[in-house]
């Protein structure tokens, strides 16, 4: 379909994420880390032409930061629109990702325009822009137990349409690990089933799953001429613990799969 | 031949397993925790716990009564049933370390491929061909353990290298060819590499009884292979109220010290104090239950002279019945208690090299990090502020606070830590430690690491008996500091009674709704399901603590459950979420997996302003 961002579709997300578009509905995207949610928007705005206005949201991240500010420039203060706005104003897809880092207090701005209104006011300004026919909305959060503390407030969350990614199913799974490091596809079958093996570790060891994101990463330094042992070493093992039992069992783990 | 051959692996066997090399050897508790992991990762049940063999004899199918001579020798066998793997104490068959240490991930690998071991060749060759051929990386070690079990058996019982062809060895190296030529197949021979069937009932009894000879001369304590299993059994028992039935004898000579109020019914309507007690404000008295409180006592329940002391008059909980759809108004009657003849104790020794560790990582951690603007002074400037009061003097309303200060205000987070203390929290572990003794420990480190934080820590552990009395013991409340005397109290808690888990979490969620915190965290140690000895079991008491749960996310309180319970997958979705509970396989390991635990939960929440 799209010439642009490679995306190889989980389930339904890209028919319902046309839909929302379509009917000019924000949405949400649930999921673990590196499991392509990040990819699909990139994707999706690809497919639908438009641009995209990405915020990387953190604990410090205020309204303003979204919003605008006024700066001082030569000829006096003037107004500069955070990329909400700026999104809001020209149309395009504003992707608030890790949504949930941010403050609520910064959330709540969303509201207006997450509803029927579609409407951004600025307090500073005292502007009320309603927005472009091609605005989106995309919000997106890794709901796992590290996230129970903050989360988002039901009202914030009842504005959206939720998908739901996971890690790709093994052969969806192993066709986006060929495709993104040119790895022969055996190889990138034994990742894939070692992936799997490590996400089984996940209750166990209370840390992150083996994401996607590793595993083409690892696919990569292999393809680079790195020893299939030691790049699965340094791109799965080491980003996902530092205990040292479970790196052991991990250690054995990789030695199973690859000789 | 083979009968041969079969004879001279029991002695190989048996001999190497006492003697082998030492100083080469392996223990499977040095390895438990990255071979539980690793058996979790390749596909092991997550029900399935690492646990110590002991030497047993090769069970026959009955009916079999061709006997080999030594056949009734006991080995030193693997195996697994739905509760274990079961494999050696110590490994060291083989003059290399790595080679002892490959062996028990051998078998940990090789349990993952086979549910039930029911013929001990061919389900041993057939799950070993699979193994092999699915993780392409165990071939070569697998070689170098065969080559050095048959070495070893050579040098042990001088095999010449004729007999080393024997059909045995060619299976052991090409597993995947079978059973090639006539063999039989019904001679079982002790392989260290392979998993047996595991032992059966009957045949249990006989080992526990050498168990207990071996026992007494090694002087290490063994522990009977399905004690976890009794002690539910004896949970479930309800109808001859479980273990009362034990207890009994020294019950009754209790109970004549003391003037026994029998509870007719099992509603109490007349009103006792209905509101939360602040049980943060109690203070301690050493003057001892005298003339016995008002609270009234079950046949069940200890004499006040040996339990702790109760405080106040006991608080009315409701409870969610699912049946009719509605609460039971004031009907269980929550017990609050403390251990007041505690001694004040300092940290145990072998807490004291975990704690300071924890004590470096919680000092270092900034889970304090929280930046406040429009400050007077201040790390930064607050540029933010500076540019809006710039350009729009009239709607600031803080002129010259220009800074932004980190740290300047700690987060505001008030944990209550509740233990569920009931008494499947008795059962053993493998190793000579019970539940309720890792639980200790647990909280111990836990409030050690708390108490280098700004964060406020309440502990309280519980236990119930009916609805007539749930004990809820304070161990630290938020208004104490920790120190001795609350190590003390830790150290004194033991196994009570059954888990009515909902009126905890009730009680709980009124205690810390008592402090004014912005973020209130209810972290829950657990090792099995809601129960009590009435019709708080099953269904009844997953509902109810259900129902308490939701009250405690509806009252803005953040419920999170941590358990043991290796089953836990199965009902702890609908009690806490998907994301609401982390399940620890290795109960040893919740003593340093709790604080880390903590951390993770909290850290990344610092923003509040
Ligand atoms: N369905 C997919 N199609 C193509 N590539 C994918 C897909 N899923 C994952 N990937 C690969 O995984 C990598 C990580 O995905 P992405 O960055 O979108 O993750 P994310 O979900 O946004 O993670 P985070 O929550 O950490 O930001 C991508 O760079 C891409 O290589
Ligand atoms: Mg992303």
């Amino acid at each position: 379909m799209a010439t642009g961002t490679y995306y190889l579709p989980q389930g339904h997300e890209v028919d319902i994420f046309m839909r929302a578009a379509s009917k000019r509905l924000p949405v949400l995207i649930k999921g673990p880390t590196g499991c392509g949610k990040t990819r699909f928007v990139h994707h999706m705005a690809d497919t639908l032409g438009r641009s995209i206005h990405t915020v990387a949201c953190h604990d410090d991240l205020t309204a303003t930061d979204l919003v605008g500010r006024h700066l001082i420039g030569a000829g006096g203060t003037y107004w500069q629109d955070g990329p909400l706005t700026r999104a809001v104003r020209e149309g395009g897809i504003c992707y608030l990702d890790e949504v949930v880092e941010a403050r609520k207090d910064t959330t709540v701005v969303l509201h207006p325009l997450s509803d029927y209104r579609r409407v951004l006011p600025i307090e500073r300004t005292g502007e009320l822009i309603e927005a472009h026919e091609d605005f989106m909305l995309v919000i997106s959060y890794n709901p796992g137990y590290q996230n129970i503390m903050k989360g988002l407030k039901a009202s914030t969350r009842q504005r959206f349409i939720g998908l739901n990614l996971d890690y790709p199913d093994e052969p969806n799974e192993v066709a986006i690990v060929c495709q993104e490091s040119g790895i022969d596809r055996e190889i990138a079958e034994r990742l894939v089933k070692l992936g799997n093996d490590l996400r089984r570790l996940k209750d166990l060891a209370l840390e992150e799953s083996a994401s996607t994101r590793l595993l083409v990463y690892t696919a990569m330094m292999i393809r680079d001429g790195l020893g299939e042992r030691q790049a699965c070493l340094s791109c799965l093992a080491e980003p996902l613990t530092d205990d040292t039992e479970t790196l052991v069992a991990i250690r054995r783990l990789i030695e199973a799969h690859f000789e | 031949m083979e009968e041969f051959v079969g004879r001279l692996w029991h002695r190989f066997v048996t001999r190497a397993t006492p003697c082998g090399y030492e100083a080469a050897g392996v223990e499977l508790d040095e390895v438990k925790p990255a071979l539980s992991a690793y058996h979790r990762a390749l596909g092991g049940a997550s029900a399935q716990q690492i646990m110590t063999a002991w030497h047993r004899p090769i069970e026959r199918k009955r009916g079999r009564a061709k006997r080999l001579p030594g056949l009734r020798r006991k080995h030193m066998l693997s195996w697994q049933d739905e509760q274990g793997l079961y494999l050696p104490p110590k490994i060291a068959y083989y003059p290399e370390k790595e080679l002892n240490e490959s062996l028990y991930f051998w078998l940990a690998a090789l349990s993952t491929q086979v549910m039930v071991v029911e013929h001990w060749l061919i389900d041993n060759l057939k799950a070993s061909a699979t193994l092999l051929q699915r993780y392409p990386g165990l071939r070569n070690p697998y070689q170098e353990l065969v080559t050095a079990t048959i070495d070893m058996a050579a040098s042990q019982i001088h095999l010449s290298d004729r007999d080393r062809g024997t059909g045995l060895i060619e299976l052991l190296s090409r597993p995947e060819y079978g059973p090639d030529r006539p063999f039989d197949i019904n001679q079982p021979v002790a392989i260290p590499l392979w998993l047996y069937p595991a032992p059966r009932r009957e045949v249990c009894a006989e080992v526990i009884d050498d168990l207990a000879q071996q026992d007494a001369t090694s002087g290490k304590l063994i522990r009977l292979p399905n004690v976890r299993r009794q002690a539910f059994r004896v949970d479930d028992r309800r109808k001859t109220d479980g273990l009362l039935v034990f207890k009994m004898d020294s019950l009754f000579s209790r109970a004549e010290q003391v003037n026994v109020d029998r509870l007719q019914d099992d509603t109490m309507d007349d009103d006792c104090h209905s509101a939360a007690h602040d049980l943060d404000i109690i203070s301690l008295s050493r003057q001892r239950r005298a003339g016995g409180s008002n609270v009234r006592f079950d046949l069940d329940l200890p004499s006040p002279q040996y339990d702790d002391l109760p405080v106040g008059d006991g608080i009315k909980l409701r409870e969610w019945d699912y049946k009719k759809q509605r609460f039971r108004p004031a009907y269980c009657l929550l017990q609050p208690m403390v251990e007041d003849r505690a001694e004040p104790s300092a940290l145990p020794s072998h807490l004291r090299e975990p704690a300071r560790h924890l004590i470096r990582q919680f000092s270092s951690l900034d889970l304090n990090k929280t930046s406040k603007n429009r400050q007077p002074q201040g790390e930064e400037i607050d540029l933010d502020h500076w540019l809006a009061t710039t350009t729009d003097p009239e709607q600031s309303p803080d002129p010259d606070r220009y800074y932004k200060s980190r740290g300047a205000r700690a987060r505001n987070l008030a944990c209550l830590l509740l233990a569920d203390l009931s008494l499947s929290t008795d059962t053993p572990l493998d190793g000579d430690q019970r539940i309720i003794d890792v639980i200790r420990d647990a909280l111990l480190l836990f409030a050690e690491a708390l108490n280098r934080t700004r964060d406020r820590l309440a502990i309280y552990g519980f236990s119930s008996v009916r609805n007539k009395q749930v004990r809820y013991h304070v161990l630290k409340n938020f208004a104490e500091p920790h120190t001795d005397q609350t190590r003390g109290r830790i150290m004194a808690i033991r196994p009570g009674f059954y888990t009515r888990l909902g009126a905890a979490i009730r009680q709980s969620c009124d205690v810390l709704k008592l402090q004014s915190a912005e973020q209130r965290l209810l972290l829950i140690v657990s090792d099995g399901k809601p129960n009590d000895i009435d019709h708080y079991e099953g269904r009844y008491g997953i509902e109810d603590t259900r129902h308490a749960v939701v009250e405690a996310k509806q009252r803005g309180i953040v419920p999170f459950c941590i358990t043991v319970d290796t089953d836990g997958n199965s009902y702890l979705p609908y009690l806490f979420g998907n994301n609401g509970y982390a399940l620890v396989q290795d109960a040893t390991r919740l003593p340093s997996l709790l604080p880390q635990l903590y951390i993770r939960l909290t850290s990344a929440n610092r923003h509040f302003q």
